[in-house]
Parts: structure tokens; sequence; C-alpha cells
């Protein structure tokens, strides 16, 4: 079988000039390649990882309304709920649409209640304060002793999903892509930026390609690849910690109607619910290394326990942290009082470096509007004068009603729908029927999540997964009770062959497995702790897999880039996420 | 930390770690593959269907409700349990007049005990099990059981010994099996707990212990008579009377289905509602009660552990107390499912799966070579002597009959 | 009700002791909350494979290496043998039919092609002395349609590291294609639940069919849920030596084992309470009167003699809370780390702390309540501190040794 990555890259390789290169592939750069192809642009879209590898993978996956903001940074919030909005109708099959509540615990001042519902009402926002008794009847998990309740139209997105449906969209309309390749230099000439210099993680290889213009679209990243084009964005790393619950506690995202501070949003998402975040400064050499400290678990399950109090007694399957990618305008220690507002550079104008953007701050709500404003600076550099279409255009996903997705019944009578193809539904929205659920593809591969054999291979085929780690963000792979145990050696031998890399899914699979633990790993009690001594059992012991045993291969990434790169940090292995 | 001491969820779904154990050992899973199986229905399931009521699938009706997926699973998972409150909670189909009639067996009983001749002519005429099989959706190749022309409730209040003079009393869960199909089941109780010098009362007011009722979701009715129930044994437990039954089905919902299904408590009266078995067990080994039987009976004998009881982990009184029957040769068989479960084999589009997942258990008593086999469930008794062709006797019965009552009663000064 | 013997835990080491004592004419009961942990085995035991990562040629002189702490030294260096004797016995006895002897390993494929070290393997799993020696010239490998648990591309790359050519066929029975209907319906015992009688004779003509000059055909061990007589009747009817490969679990010859075992232990007049757990020990004087159960409620079980064997924390006879590790029957003393952090290695394949947990136990494998040794209770396999039996190897060995050596303590 060929392999479909060598494949993408060797159609890139005959088109070697574009009119952009966008750098990072989370949800902004995806979004980013979508809006600059709509536009009619020539698009590389380039990612030293994996799509959704870095802060975008790394959050709470709230559909924010906006009002958290709303008191403190009202332009922020009328930016998210016009996003949220959008979101809505563009990205259905990304999104849930579960409401919200802002509660007023009874040590918290009900006073700001008022001001809150004054600023969401100023910000757009809809905000209606509605009783106590009726918050606990529609959110039950809610703390029974909450004084106050307000309404909002928060929801959940699932940014895995939401990235991958804006890079194929940006792929539909013309854009190549390539993960697993590092920028290692943004090649200037006479003050101009012309392209970058990129680094094939799987071979190790280097190259060239050149560009009219080059959008830094890197996340907290980006502040390196500013330093490449020797310009300096002071970024502001601000790590989170968050934890995973093992299943959904709340069906309402429910907030803490205060001050924003630690661990006071709790959100569905999925199968699951997620308590975060706390919030600390960290030096920059750190962000690729982010471990969760028993300090952090602690101050979440002490504070989230105060929204939900089911969380105290609640499994908990995994921890993780991001950063939030802030451009620093003062010595706030804790972070949070820095705008979360979009910052757009033209490096031409701030620093006299000629084809170079910068595209940060802001958050994953306002995505596509980072990418909106992104791409009209490059049309206007361009000289080109398509207008957006990116918040009227459904994502792949949602660009039909599920209702005219034909559905294979297969052959199943008594059931209507089987729960793997409801999930994959959930997953891929109106893609679903490329996966072809029939009885040669249809059998599970992963139980706790529903993922099927059809649903892997599509993966790996048509949504540019060539590993677990990968997989895990295309398809939940992993992410549910069992974190990998079952799963992994089914997905790591249909990636074997897909790939014709038997060494390579091998390697791959004690990432995996190693990527999974290092989650657990912080909340090694309970049932977490005899899962994992399960998953040993399975793969050290029946399965005698060690990773110094298994011999190296060339062609593929692993989590662990088979060379050694100039930046050790390797955020698929090192930091894990959802 | 005083977080995380304890992992609480529902009927223990979170303590699953996805081992997958309870698959080994579900009967239906192993002769109906369009079932999802214990982990997928219960657990796994679980998850989704909190995400959204829609991912409910209708094949968890295939579960029999056995628990064995519970006893063999090494994390405490209420797995039936699970499987039971998501038809209970999602199943938004209206409940079939075919449900309806197999589920209201003290109703259906309290009409067919008054006109009995009749109606177990009818119950064996082929027009009308044809016309049951077509028209209602009752098997026509299942045997139904026989209505007795007088109720045990009846007999109890007429035609019983007197039970005053005893000293110390309980009372008696008869069920709607014994009161309406085979009292004398009831009357062997009554010899057995007489003979250790115990008397016997009625409940006031006994309602069906509801187990066909859930299994056929006819939850609020299964509510009602549960409340019911459980006031009169209140009353007889605060009379200084325990409440015993010989059916491992009934006791089983009462002390478990009540609590985890029908979320009713009763904690306060659990450990006084008891298989008769163990209460006389547990007397004969603490040597307050002795018994005596009859040199000259003898028969080989095979005892099936019902579902329910093997859930209860009770097995062991029943058969301790067989053991202690001189002329009563104990023959092993396989342990297993019989695949009736209450109603459920008697649904047309069940039979196949009931009788496939019995298969095993009736080759190995057709095998046995034995007199009886001694089950603590009236609806083992049904399918197995339907199928295996062997009869089937409650081990109260067993034991009434082949005890020498005079001397059981000397030797416990009665 | 009175025993002479409790045991708690219904795993390979609790079934060994209860046969053991059982068949010395004591009268003896295992409670067992669940099935155990011998449900992922992969049908091979080994006694000692390595020593703080290094592998190792001569497990009985090894043994003799190890501290004073490991179970293998409170059996007494120079007992390993006859133990492993006594052990192979009441294996056999049960019905399982295992070869090897403590002296030399043998050598299994894992599901991912590695060869891995044994002491006993089961009959008509794939092992051989040692895989530079093995018979083998070409193996044909085995599949069946739709099974996604058996990988024989990694079967193929272990046997390649061993000179052994290879060549891979896929078999569709009619028998398991009604399996595939539900989406989780080929898993290991639901095909071995198939493979029996008919579906054999179907299958061992769909071998026959294969036209290979191989000289061994592996399959997956998805046969024989409760005996060995599918595989004897498959061997009957084909020309070629079949094999099988252990799978990911569910383990099709460790749900064998149990299930003969349990049989074994029944027949010979052990009571089994299945699905019930032991939550209170009644102890007086520092000895172990009698047990409650959950099922058995306020009925006590007395015994003279106890043996705990509820297993690590698969099984929950270690539960790990935020704070400490506890042995949740009787509050026995645990070894463990001082402080969460300690608890594990960040690194999924480094030994991890935790697995070392475990009771205390004297030279004799009495366990400490409170820092007093109770008499009459023993701990026995996997609950066990000192070991991590994971990395070494040892699992089994420990499970089946310690038993045999609680069980002769018990009667002498």
């Amino acid at each position: 079988m060929v392999c479909r990555a060598a494949l993408l890259m060797k159609n890139n390789q005959s088109d070697q000039h574009y009119d952009v290169i966008i750098i990072g592939a989370g949800a902004t750069g995806a979004g980013t390649a979508r809006d600059c192809a709509m536009r009619g642009l020539k698009v590389l879209l380039v990612e030293r990882f994996d799509f959704t590898a870095g802060a975008t993978g790394r959050n709470h996956g709230l559909l924010h309304s906006g009002a958290r903001y709303a008191v403190t940074d009202r332009e922020s919030a009328a930016e998210c709920i016009r996003e949220n909005m959008i979101l809505r109708k563009i990205a259905r099959h990304c999104v849930e649409e579960t409401g919200g509540i802002f509660v007023t615990l009874p040590d918290d001042d009900l006073a700001y209640q008022a001001t809150f519902v004054e600023a969401c009402r100023n910000a757009g926002i809809e905000a209606e304060i509605i009783d106590p008794a009726e918050a606990r009847r529609i959110e039950p998990a809610v703390n029974p002793d909450i004084i106050g309740a307000v309404k909002v139209p928060d929801g959940a997105v699932d940014p895995f999903r939401l990235t991958t449906a804006n890079a194929i969209a940006a792929q539909r309309n013309g854009a190549h892509i390539l993960t697993y390749h590092e920028v290692t230099a943004l090649n200037i000439s006479h003050q101009r930026v012309c392209g970058v210099t990129l680094r094939d993680q799987r071979t190790g290889g280097s190259r060239r390609v050149d560009a009219d213009l080059v959008i830094n679209a890197a996340g907290i990243w980006g502040h390196g690849i500013c330093r490449l084009a020797g310009v300096d964005v002071n970024m502001f790393p601000a790590k989170g910690a968050l934890l995973i619950f093992g299943h959904r506690v709340n069906n309402i995202v429910i907030n803490r109607c205060r001050k924003p501070a630690d661990a006071d949003i709790l959100v569905p998402g999925d199968t699951i619910s997620l308590i975060g975040t706390t919030s600390s400064r960290i030096p920059y050499d750190q962000v690729d290394n982010m471990e969760v400290t028993p300090e952090e678990v602690d101050i979440l399950l002490r504070e989230g326990s105060r929204i939900a109090p089911s969380l105290a007694t609640t499994r908990i399957l995994r921890a993780y942290a991001g950063v939030r990618p802030l451009v620093a305008s003062d010595d706030d220690p804790s972070g949070r009082s820095i705008s979360r507002g979009i910052v757009c550079l033209d490096h031409a104008l701030r620093d006299g470096l000629e084809g170079f953007i910068t595209i940060t701050g802001g958050k994953l709500m306002t995505y596509r509007l980072m990418a909106e404003w992104a791409t009209d600076m490059a049309c206007r550099k361009l000289g080109r004068s398509e207008k957006c279409r990116t918040a009227t255009t459904p994502l792949p996903g949602s660009d039909k009603s599920d209702k005219d997705a034909p559905v294979s019944h297969g052959k199943r009578h008594i059931i209507e729908l089987t729960t793997d193809h409801k999930a994959a539904l959930g997953r891929h929205g109106s893609m679903t029927p490329d996966i072809g659920l029939d009885t040669n593809n249809d059998a599970l591969v992963c139980e706790c999540e529903e993922v099927s054999v059809g649903e892997i291979r599509y993966a790996v085929r048509k949504l540019h997964a060539n590993n677990l780690v990968n997989l895990r963000r295309r398809t939940r792979l992993g992410m549910g009770t069992c974190q990998g145990c079952l799963c992994a050696s089914r997905a790591a031998a249909i990636l074997g062959d897909e790939l014709n890399d038997r060494p390579h899914a091998l390697r791959d699979l004690c990432n995996f497995l190693n990527e999974r633990w290092k989650g657990m790993f912080p909340v090694a009690w309970g049932q977490t702790l005899v899962e994992a001594q399960f998953s040993s059992w399975l793969y050290k012991g029946v399965c005698g897999l060690d990773p110094q045993l298994i011999p190296s291969g060339q062609g593929h990434t692993t989590e662990t880039p088979t060379h050694p790169v100039a930046n050790p940090g390797n955020p698929d292995r090192k930091n894990s996420e959802q | 930390m005083e977080y995380q001491v304890k992992n609480i969820s529902r009927d223990n779904f979170e303590q699953c770690i996805k081992c997958t154990i309870c698959t080994v050992y579900c009967p239906v899973l192993s002769v109906n593959p369009l079932y999802p199986g214990p982990k997928q229905a219960g657990p796994d399931g679980e998850r989704y269907r909190l995400k959204a009521p829609e991912f409910y699938d209708k094949a968890l009706k295939m579960c029999l409700n056995c628990k064995r997926c519970e006893v063999a699973c090494p994390s405490g998972v209420r797995i039936g349990d699970i499987i039971q409150n998501a038809r209970i909670r999602y199943d938004r189909h209206p409940v079939s007049l075919r449900d309806r009639m197999l589920a209201s067996t003290d109703e259906m009983g309290a009409v067919a005990t008054k006109i009995a001749p009749v109606v177990n002519t009818m119950l064996r005429l082929g027009p009308v099990k044809t016309l049951m099989h077509h028209i209602v959706g009752i098997d026509s190749r299942r045997t139904f059981p026989a209505y007795a022309s007088q109720t045990f409730e009846h007999w109890m209040n007429s035609g019983a010994p007197d039970q005053n003079p005893f000293r110390r009393q309980v009372s008696y869960f008869h069920g709607c099996y014994v009161n309406y199909n085979n009292p004398a089941l009831g009357r062997d109780f009554v010899t057995l707990m007489n003979a250790i010098g115990y008397g016997v009362r009625l409940l006031e007011h006994e309602r069906c212990c509801g187990v066909a009722k859930i299994a056929n979701r006819l939850i609020g009715q299964a509510r009602r008579d549960a409340e019911k129930n459980l006031h009169a044994i209140r009353n007889s437990v605060a009379d200084g009377r325990i409440v015993l039954g010989t059916s491992s089905t009934c006791i089983f919902t009462m002390r478990d289905e009540y609590p985890h299904i029908l979320h009713l408590d009763n904690h306060d009266v659990r450990d006084s509602i008891l298989l008769a078995t163990r209460f006389i067990h547990q007397l004969v080994d603490a040597g307050n009660v002795r018994l005596v039987f009859r040199r000259e009976w003898k028969k080989r004998v095979a005892y099936h552990v019902p579902c329910h009881m093997q859930r209860m982990g009770w097995a062991v009184h029943s058969l301790e107390l067989l053991k202690m029957i001189p002329g009563l040769e104990l023959i092993p068989i396989e342990p297993g499912c019989c695949g009736i479960s209450g109603t459920y084999g008697f649904k047309k589009e069940n039979y196949a799966t009931s009788q496939a997942v019995g298969a095993e258990l009736f080759d190995s008593i057709r095998g046995a070579g034995v007199d009886i086999v001694a089950s603590d469930c009236e609806t083992c008794k049904w399918q197995i002597e339907m199928s295996a062709g062997v009869p089937v006797e409650n081990p109260v019965s067993i034991l009434a009959s082949a005890l020498d009552i005079d001397a059981t009663r000397r030797a416990n000064d009665i | 009700m009175k025993y002479d013997s409790i045991i708690i835990g219904g795993g390979l080491s609790g079934l060994t002791a209860g046969i053991r004592l059982v068949s010395a004419g004591k009268k003896v009961a295992i409670i067992t909350s669940g099935q155990s942990a011998l449900h992922f085995s992969s049908g091979s035991m080994s006694l000692l494979n390595r020593i703080d990562g290094r592998q190792v040629c001569d497990p009985l002189q090894a043994i003799a290496t190890l501290p004073p702490s490991h179970p293998y030294q409170k059996i007494g260096v120079g007992n390993i043998h006859d133990f492993a004797a006594e052990a192979t016995m009441i294996l056999r006895r049960a019905g399982l039919d295992v070869e090897g002897s403590p002296e030399a390993h043998r050598y299994c494929l894992t599901p991912f092609g590695v060869w891995q070290p044994a002491w006993l393997t089961v009959k008509d799993i794939a092992s051989c002395s040692h895989p530079s020696r093995c018979t083998w010239r070409k193996a044909a490998i085995v599949n069946f349609k739709g099974y996604l648990d058996f990988h024989p591309g990694y079967l193929a790359d272990g046997l390649a590291t061993a000179g052994i050519a290879s060549e891979s066929y896929e078999i569709e029975l009619p028998q398991l294609a009604a399996l595939r209907k539900s989406c989780s319906g080929m898993r290991a015992a639901s095909m071995a639940r198939i493979l029996e009688g008919k579906a054999v004779s179907d299958l061992a003509q769909a071998i026959r069919k294969i036209k290979s000059d191989a000289d061994v055909l592996l399959l997956p061990a998805v046969v024989g849920l409760r005996s060995d007589a599918p595989a004897n009747l498959l061997a009957s009817l084909v020309d070629i030596t079949v094999r099988y490969v252990p799978v990911i679990p569910m383990s099709v010859t460790g749900v064998r084992a149990e299930f003969l075992m349990r049989r074994r232990f029944e027949s010979l007049g052990g009571a089994y309470f299945l699905g019930d757990s032991v939550n209170k020990g009644n102890f007086e004087n520092n000895r172990l009167i009698s047990v409650n159960t959950v099922n058995l409620g306020e009925t006590p079980l007395r015994a003279d003699e106890f043996l705990i064997a509820t297993g690590s924390f698969f099984s929950q006879g270690l539960v790990a809370k935020p704070d400490a590790v506890i042995e949740p029957v009787f509050g026995l003393d645990v070894v463990q780390s001082e402080k969460r952090t300690s608890r594990c290695d960040i690194d999924f394949f480094a030994p991890q702390p935790y697995m070392r947990f475990g009771v205390v136990t004297d030279s004799r494998f009495r366990v400490s309540r409170n820092g007093s040794v109770v008499t009459n209770l023993r701990a026995v396999g996997s609950i066990l501190s000192g070991a991590d039996s994971l990395n070494e190897g040892s699992g089994a060995g420990i499970a089946l040794l310690t038993a045999v050596a609680a069980a002769r303590q018990i009667l002498q």
C-alpha cells in the first residue's frame, strides 16, 4: 500500500511556490488556511506535529457565550457571542448546544450577579437570571446550595473536530497541508520573508518552500517563529490545568459567577466532563514540557467540588494542561487580566519586515475571526479583493443535514442504528457515509468511545492521521474509560497494515501508551490506577512490549521524532491532552 | 486529601475497567450475537446515554436480567441493574398488551384460579396456542404452568392446621406461583416450619413481588405493589415475624431490585426478608434446630442454582440442607442459566434464545440420570420440566417429603 | 458455617491453595468477588524472567540472589524445585496440560511476536525450548476474517527473528460470520464458544484446503473455553501440527485454566462462593476467628486457618486512595510509598513503584495488622509485597509457589 502521507508530500513537491504559507495547524492556522483557500489563494499549511497538537487540543472545549469576559473585557465578550452564533451554524457537528449557567455560591457576592448580567447585555449576550431552584432542576449536578443563577448561551465545542473540519475545507479549496514539518528558518531576503525552510520530521530532510507571504499562526510557539525572523513578540505563557471525569457529570456548562478564578468552569463534552482551569505563569522554555502538579489537582478538585459536589467522588480519567497564547502587555502574575483580544500584526508596519504576518492572542472561540483578520490583511498585502465567506459557509461535516446523509442499516434489523454508527455521526457529521460502515468495517476497535475499524481506516486515509495520537484526535480512540488499554493494540495493528510499517506502529503503540499514562499519572488512584495496572499487564506482560527492543524504522512519525531536532519539545509526546 | 477517597456512580458503572469478563459469562451473548453484551449494553452504553438518550439501544431488551455479569464482575459493577434501569429510563415504546398480560401474574392468577379447569384445558389446546402465538405473541411451543383451583391463601385461611400454638412465628411470602399454581409447595413449607416449631402467617395483603412487572417496564404498578409489600413486611417485622419465601426470585426482587431498580429504600427490613432454606440452614448450623429424615427416602437429585440464587450467593444453604438427607444422592450438573428468565421465554421473539441458553443445562440434566432436579425458582422449574423432561421440585418440598415429621418434632421438643 | 480453611480470593493462587488443602482432606471454602485475573493470562506461566531488567537464564540459580523480602526467599530457595513440581502436578490433575520445568525456560510467542520466556506452557500453545533451536522451518499463520485481536504480521516478524519463514492466510467460517453481525461480536470467548464440534470440522476442512509446505500452523488461541477437546478434535482432523498463539485478552486459555481448577476444587468437595466478598473479619488475640460476607450477612464463616489471595489492585486486593494504599478486607499493614507522587514513574515502561506494594508478611507469609502478626491468616499471590512480578516475570510462579508453601504450612 502506498503511504498516504508520502503521496501527499509528492504532490506538494511539484508546487514549490505559494501565495501564502501558514505556520501552525491549530484552530487558527487551519481556519486561516480555509479562509485563504476559499478566497482563491494558493495555500500551504505547515505544522510541526499534528493538527491541534498545541493549545487547541488542551483547553476546555467550551463554546463560550462570552459571558465570562463580559465584566472584564467587553470587546472579547462581544466577539465571543458573535462567533458562538456563527459556529452553531457552520460547525453543527462540532458543537453541542448545551446552554450554560453562571452560579453564585453562598460565599460569593450575589451583588456581582447584577454587574455581570448588565455587562452581558451590553456585550449582546442573552443573560437571564433564573431561580436557583430552576437551575437545580435543569442541571441536577449543580451545588444545591447556590444562591443565584444566570442562564447564558454557552455550549461545548470539540476543538479536534473543528480544526480537522477547517483543514479538510482548506484542502477541498486547493490548499496543501504538511503535518510533521517543522519550520526551521524563515527565508528572508531584502527585508522580506519569501518562504520557509522545512524539516520533515519523518526523514529529517530539509527543504525550502517559497511564498509571497508567511502567516505565523503558531500560538505560543509563534514567539519562536518570530525569533526566527529576528522580531520580538513578547508572549506570555500561562499554564492552565484541567481534569477529565469519566462520564458526563453535568449536561449544562456550569460557571461560577465571580471574577474569573481557578477551576470555575465545568464543561460537558462528548462522553465526559471537564473542570478547569488553574492559571500560573511558566517560563517560556517550559511550554513544551508541562506536568500537572498534585497541587493543581487538589485545587481543581477542591474548587470544582464546590460547583458540582459529585466531582469529589467521580472517577477522574486524566489530567492535562495547556498554555494560553496571550500577548504580554504587563507583568500581571496571574495572566488573567491580560486581554484575550486578537492580535494581528503586520510586521512590515511594526518591524519593517515585509511578507510576514503574526496572528495570535484570541482564543478558540474566535479562531474564525482571527483567521478572517489575518486573511483580510493577507489579501490586502497581496492585492486581492475577495471577501470572507467563512462565517456563512458550513464546514465539511456540517454541510448537509444529517437526514440527507445516507445511513447504511447493515444487517441489523432490530437495531435502527448501532451505537458506533451514532457515535461516528456525532464525530463526522455529514462526512460519516464516507466511512462506509458495513459488516467489514463496523467492528469496534475502541469500545469505550465506539470507534470502528472503518473509522480508523478513514482517519488514516482521509484525515492526515499517521499515528495513534493523531487517530485519537480524529476519532476519540483511547479517550474513554480504559484510556487505550483495550483498543490501542487493535488500532496499532490496523495502523501497521495501513501504513505498511509494523515497527513504526509498534513504536507508536509504546508512545501512545506513554502519552495516555502521562495524563493518568497525576490522578493515579482508585480505578484509574487499576486501569493502569491492567494496561501494564496486557502490554508489558502478555504482549511483552518493550520500546527498547523494537527495531527502528524509517518513514513515519511516531510521537517522538525519529531524528533529534533543534527544539526538543514535542507536545504530542511530552504533554498529555484530552 | 479529602476528595476522591471513594468513587461513587450510579450502579457503580464507573468502577468498570473494561476488562470484558462479564461478556464471557453472559448467557444471551453466547447464543445471540445481536445482543451487544453486558459491557456494551451496561457501563459502556451508559456513558453514551448520559450524553444523549438517543443512544439507547433497543437491543437491551434481550437482556435476561440473570445478573450473571454482576456475579462475574471483579469490580463490583451492577451491570444488570444498569441495563434494567436504562430500559426503564429510556425505552419510550408503550408496553404491549401481551407484556401486560404476562407481567400481571397476580391479576391473571386471581381470575384463572376461579375457573382453573377451563383455563388449564384452554391453555393446552392447539388452536388456542396458535392464536396466542400469532395474535398475542406468546410462543405456542411453551407449556403453561397449570392453575390450581384453590389458592394457597384460601387454604391458609380455611384448611391449614392451626398456627396459633407455635411460640415462634414467621410470615410467609408465598408469591404468585405458590398461590395460584402450586399451593402444594406452600403446604410443604408450612409442614416443614411447623415441624421445627415455627408457626406460619400470611402477610397482610401480599402483592406480587413485581419481578415480571419490572422486566416488562410496568414500573408504576411494580412500585405500588412493592410499597404495599414493604408496608406489610415492616408490620410483620415489627410484630417479631421475619418474612420467609420459597422463591429465590421473589426474595431477590424484594431485597435487591426494590432499592436498585424501583429505588425504594428497604434497608430497615432487607435483612428480615429471607429465603426459607437460608433461615432453616442457619438454625441448623447454629445447633438450634435438628432435622430428622426418613431412612427409606432415596432419590438421585441434581441441584440447579437459579441465576438470582447465584446472585444472592445463597445456594450453599439449599445445598447444605439437601446434603443432610441421608437418602439423597447429589449428582453434579453443569451450572448455567436455564434461559426462561420469568416472562422472557414466553415471548415468541425470545423463544429460540431462551431454549438455546438452556440447551447445555438440559443436556447435562438429561445425562445425569436423576429422579428430580432441585431448584429454588419456579420459572426454572417450568423451563427444565418442559425442556429436559425431568421433574423439578423446590428444596423445601424435597426436605418436607424426606422429613420424618414426628421425629423432627421430638428432636426439637415440639 | 465452619471450615478448616477459608481462602479469600479465587484466582490462580487461591485455587491452587484450595486444591492442595482439599486434596489433603480439609474442609475448604473459597470466597471470590468475581472472576479472576487468570482471564488475562497468556496461557504460559513464568517463574523468574528478569532481575533489575536483566534476563535470567537459570531461574533457580537467580532466585537465590533475590533479597530476603522477596516471596521466593520466604518460600526458601531449597524448596522452590519441589514446590514447583507440586504446583505442576496440581495444574495437571485439574486437567490443564502444562509442560516445562523450573530448570530452563521455554519460549512462547506473544500476540506481538515477541519470544517470551516461560516456566510452564499449556499444551498446544506455540512454544519451543529456545527460538534459535526451534524446529519449525516455515509456519502458516491463519487468522479468522474480521478478528482484530490477532496480528499475523507481527507474528511473522517474530518468527523471522528466529529464522522461521511464514505465510499468512485468512479463513472465513460461516459459523463465525454470525458473530460479525455485532460490532463487538468477534471476541475471543465468543469465538471459542462457537468453535466446537461441527465448526471445528469445518475449520479443519478449511485448513486442509491451504496448500502450504509449512510444518506448523499457527492459530489464534480462541479454541477450548472449557477443555482441550476442540483442540484435540482439530488436531485429529488435520495433517499439519497446529499450535496456538495467545491473543489480546480475553484469554481463552486463561478462562479454561480457571474453569478447570474451580471444577477440580469443587469435585474434591471444596465450597466455592462466587460473587461474594468478605466485608468483615472477627479477630481475637491476633487470630482471625471468622469472616462475614456481603451475601451471607450476619452468618459468619468460621475457620481455623485463613488465606488471603485477593490479588493486587486489579482484583481489589489493594486499593489506592489518593493519599494511601490500603488492604480493604481487613485493613492489613501494607508496604507502600510515603507520598502520592512517588507511587508511579512517569515512564509507562519503567518499573512502577506501586507494583511492589503489597501486604506485610513474616517469613511464614503471616500478615500483620496494626503491627501485630495475625497467626492464622496468610497471604499468597500477588497481594504480597516485595516483588515487582510484572517486571520480573514472576507473577504466576509467586502465585503458585506461595500457595503451595502456605498450604503446606497449614497442613504441618
